[in-house]
């Protein structure tokens, strides 16, 4: 029998992103109720497709993450009634999220000014739920071929809001977690311009990373691109792109740069391969590297 | 030319020496083709089954250990 | 010479086996599918004992108005998946569920609207069962005495089959489950007296329970139509009961006549509970509720595992590894410890393995020449009693890699080789033949009749089988007649 997969959605909750979202003045506006409908029935999607699989939903709010709803852990003693004409765990699915949603969006209330997005804490929070999931204790003794042992997960990033440069350093760390567990990352960018960050993200983890154009068809671009496990897309392919913006942020200043400066201390001592890793990058010379606090000799 | 009733046996070459050996006391081969096949009277065919594992088991030895 | 153990081999297209549902459903009409369709549970239900690949083509479709041209649909498929997505084709148009043609493609609008009812809920066909109330006045079961039900009544049908004609006098399961088995090849009544396993019935005990029930079911379901019971509504309420919340209490009210029929045979197989017989209200067992997931169907037996179920929905719980403990140690010396005191596990072990001691939570014994033997003489396979022995292994075992000893596994299959030393073929030795010629010709008619069993040049003479006598007898004679 083929395994189970999983899935951690991360939810951009960004409340001035969705507002700006669901203008008319957009060519295809987007609230986040829509938004949420068309999400909703995505994720039932993904519980149908086998008994055992397993979501994971995150909200990324400003200046903090929350966990959504959980399929593994019930989260609270409130479960929907039962009727005879919809499936139970579809209904715990949908009324958790959206209750969870809106009590979030009351408790905000009224700020002065918004602080960023907490979406490194959501990828944060997922990588830990992944890996406590993924490496079972040993106390949970199974058969040799055990259906609900993860073997497949992704995470599947649904962003509104634009790059946070302060956040480029914990989001590579991020792929190179989920690089070592074998993990996916996808990306749906479903407003606002395009997101260096995560581009790279899910580029590194062979993930696909999409740019919401015909957001009144939402649905069909979730269901197309992002509920497949990766077994399957070895079959029908998933749309990936092409040009991956590889800029890196300096690490004094966090500002995008193109060329940069690399301590020679700290290259030698790393062993990934990549482009711009955690190499520490200046774009300024400078005679200590603030990373390894070795004086350089040549910038 | 001449077409003759019987069951083709095919087996491994230490078998058909066990069957021909066989065959010197109790008459049952029609014909002996070559290495692995042997061309026997169809309704003996039972009977050499039966005996022919008869002679086999003689053979193994299986150490009982209480 | 040794034999080859099986290396695993990376497979990039993700293996599927079929769910044995489906070619039984494959040869139902276009119309008992479509009425099968209107029920969303019932397009749910299906949904999920396809493959992955047939799985995500259907949600591609799901949400889309107007018919995608098949070319469309292709360019997303790799090379290397040109094969395993024409298959997954061929099974959704032989499942009606997309209609046959080679240039669009879309979905059976009844499917389709079931499958979107389903998945957003909606409708009014009640399809996922109706609940009742929590009853004031009785306690309703709870999941624990669900479990153990099915347990009960499941272990009492295996053990039956073990245990027959070895003089034990096991609790004898309901007539309909005698005649089920009976039906099914399992078991049959020899001389009149009662009835024994069958060798299909012992290869059928080494299965696994997922394996068991739908091979009841499936026999079931072919009955059915016999005892003149509507087949959709009976897969309707076999689908229902699969999509049904467990521990929770569901009415009798909202089922067709066939449907409240079954539910003395479903009691009788463990799928549902009833307080008595004439109650209004069922629940669904464990075994139900799984039925189109993978998820061990029974809890262990041992009391040690237990349920660690924090949440009363047990739908998609993580610790559902918890259940179904191996339990079985085999050792490179053949000796096997099985720690168990379930009978019917003992019953199953007895039947390839000689028996030394027993203790009380502990079986001790030896895989011999004898028992194996025996058990291949039943009809067992030696990959079925390896299989077994793999599913049910301890998970000390699994530190070793291979799970179990090469040499053990080997030497269970020479033992299978062993009874194959010989083998016979009925048919007609073809000698003395005037000419070279003639042998030949004689020769190349037989083979294009693909009846040579063995010939030999130099000899001039060959082995036909018994079928092709009477036309190659024909074809010479009319040669001779002619020459």
């Amino acid at each position: 029998m083929e395994k189970a997969s999983h899935l951690s959605v991360i939810i951009d909750l960004s409340p001035t992103q969705w507002h700006l979202s669901a203008q008319t003045s957009n060519q295809y506006p987007l609230s986040i109720e829509t938004f949420l409908s068309q999400l909703l029935a995505f994720l039932n999607a993904h519980i149908a497709s086998k008994h055992e699989n397993s979501l994971v939903i995150f909200g990324a709010l400003p200046g903090k993450s929350v966990l959504l709803y959980s399929s593994t852990e019930l989260l609270s003693d409130d479960v929907p009634s039962l009727d005879a004409n919809s499936y139970l765990p579809f209904k715990l699915v949908d009324s958790a999220v959206v209750q969870r949603i809106m009590n979030e969006f009351d408790a905000i209330g009224e700020l002065e000014e918004e602080p960023p997005c907490a979406l490194v804490g959501a990828v944060t929070k997922a990588l830990c739920y992944i890996n406590r999931i993924t490496h079972p204790s040993s106390t949970t003794a199974g058969v040799a071929e055990d259906p609900s042992i993860v073997h497949d997960p992704r995470i599947l990033i649904l962003s509104v809001s634009p790059d946070l440069s302060s956040s480029y350093i914990p989001i590579m760390n991020a792929i190179f977690s989920a690089q070592k567990l074998a993990l996916t990352i996808d990306v749906c960018k479903v407003y606002g311009p395009d997101t260096v960050f995560l581009q790279q993200a899910a580029h590194l983890t062979n993930g696909s990373y999409i740019y919401l154009e015909r957001r009144d068809a939402l649905l069909q671009y979730l269901i197309m691109s992002f509920l497949s496990p990766t077994s399957i897309r070895k079959i029908l392919a998933v749309p990936k792109q092409d040009k991956i913006d590889f800029r890196a942020a300096c690490f004094c200043h966090k500002n995008i740069v193109d060329i940069g400066f690399v301590c020679s201390v700290c290259l030698s001592s790393t062993h990934y391969l990549l482009l711009s890793c955690d190499l520490a990058v200046f774009c300024q010379p400078l005679p200590v590297c603030s990373t390894c606090r070795l004086a350089t000799l040549v910038p | 030319m001449r077409a003759i009733k019987g069951v083709l046996l095919t087996c491994d070459s230490a078998v058909k020496q066990i069957l021909l050996t066989m065959n010197e006391k109790d008459p049952f081969v029609i014909e002996d083709l070559d290495d692995y096949h042997l061309v026997i009277k169809a309704d003996e065919e039972y009977r050499v089954r039966r005996e022919l594992e008869a002679e086999l088991e003689k053979n193994t030895y299986s150490l009982e250990t209480n | 010479m040794p034999v080859q153990s099986l290396k695993n081999t990376d497979v990039i297209v993700p293996q599927h086996a079929p769910h044995p549902l489906l070619p039984f459903l494959q040869s139902q009409s276009q119309t008992t599918l479509t009425r099968l369709y209107q029920r969303p549970s019932s397009c749910l239900s299906i949904f999920r004992l396809l493959g992955p690949i047939e799985r995500q083509l259907i949600m591609n479709l799901l949400w889309l108005e107007s018919a995608l041209s098949a070319a469309t649909m292709s360019a997303w498929v790799l090379p290397e998946g040109k094969n395993a997505y024409d298959s997954a084709l061929t099974v959704m148009t032989g499942l009606h569920i997309a209609p046959n043609s080679a240039v669009k493609l879309a979905l059976n609008p009844t499917f389709k609207s079931g499958l979107r009812q389903a998945i957003t809920g909606g409708g009014n066909t009640g399809s996922f069962g109706v609940p009742t109330d929590k009853d004031a006045k009785r306690q309703s079961a709870n999941i624990e005495n669900l479990d153990a039900y099915a347990l009960e009544r499941w272990e009492t049908i295996l053990h039956y089959m073990v245990s027959s004609g070895q003089g034990q006098n096991p609790t004898k399961p309901s007539q309909g489950v005698l005649y089920l088995l009976q039906r099914s090849g399992l078991m049959n009544n020899v001389h009149g007296a009662a009835l024994q396993i069958t060798s299909s019935g012992f290869q059928f005990l080494l299965h696994s329970p997922h394996d068991q029930l739908w091979n009841l079911l499936l026999q079931y379901l072919h009955m059915a139509e016999e005892r003149q019971m509507d087949l959709v509504e009976v897969l309707s309420f076999l689908f229902m009961l699969s999509t049904m919340d467990l521990g929770r209490e569901y009415s009798t009210e909202p089922l067709s006549e066939t449907q409240k029929a079954m539910l003395e045979d479903l009691r009788d197989y463990g799928l549902v509970w009833q307080r008595k017989t004439s109650s209004k209200r069922f629940s669904p067992t464990r075994l139900a509720t799984t039925l189109t997931s993978s998820s061990p169907p029974l809890p262990s037996s041992h009391s040690t595992g237990g349920s660690r179920m924090a949440d009363g929905t047990g739908a998609v719980a993580l610790s559902s590894g918890a259940a179904q403990q191996g339990f079985i140690v085999l050792e490179t010396n053949y000796r096997i410890y099985a720690y168990t005191d379930n009978p019917l596990q003992t019953a199953v072990l007895n039947l390839f393995i000689t028996m030394k001691y027993r203790f009380p939570n502990l079986v001790v014994g030896m895989l011999t020449r004898e028992s194996v033997r025996k058990a291949l003489g039943n009809g067992i396979s030696a990959d079925q009693i390896i299989s077994y022995l793999t599913t049910h292994a301890h998970p000390q075992m699994r530190k070793n890699n291979p799970l179990l000893p090469v040499t053990v596994q080997d030497q269970i299959r020479l033992w299978e080789l062993e009874r194959n030393r010989l083998k016979s073929a009925e048919g007609y030795l073809y000698k003395d033949f005037a000419s070279q010629a003639d042998y030949e010709y004689v020769l190349a008619y037989a083979k294009q009749l693909d009846v040579v069993l063995w010939e030999n040049m130099a000899k001039r003479c060959f082995f036909g089988t018994l079928d092709g006598h009477a036309n190659v007898r024909g074809f010479i004679e009319r040669r001779t007649g002619s020459v």
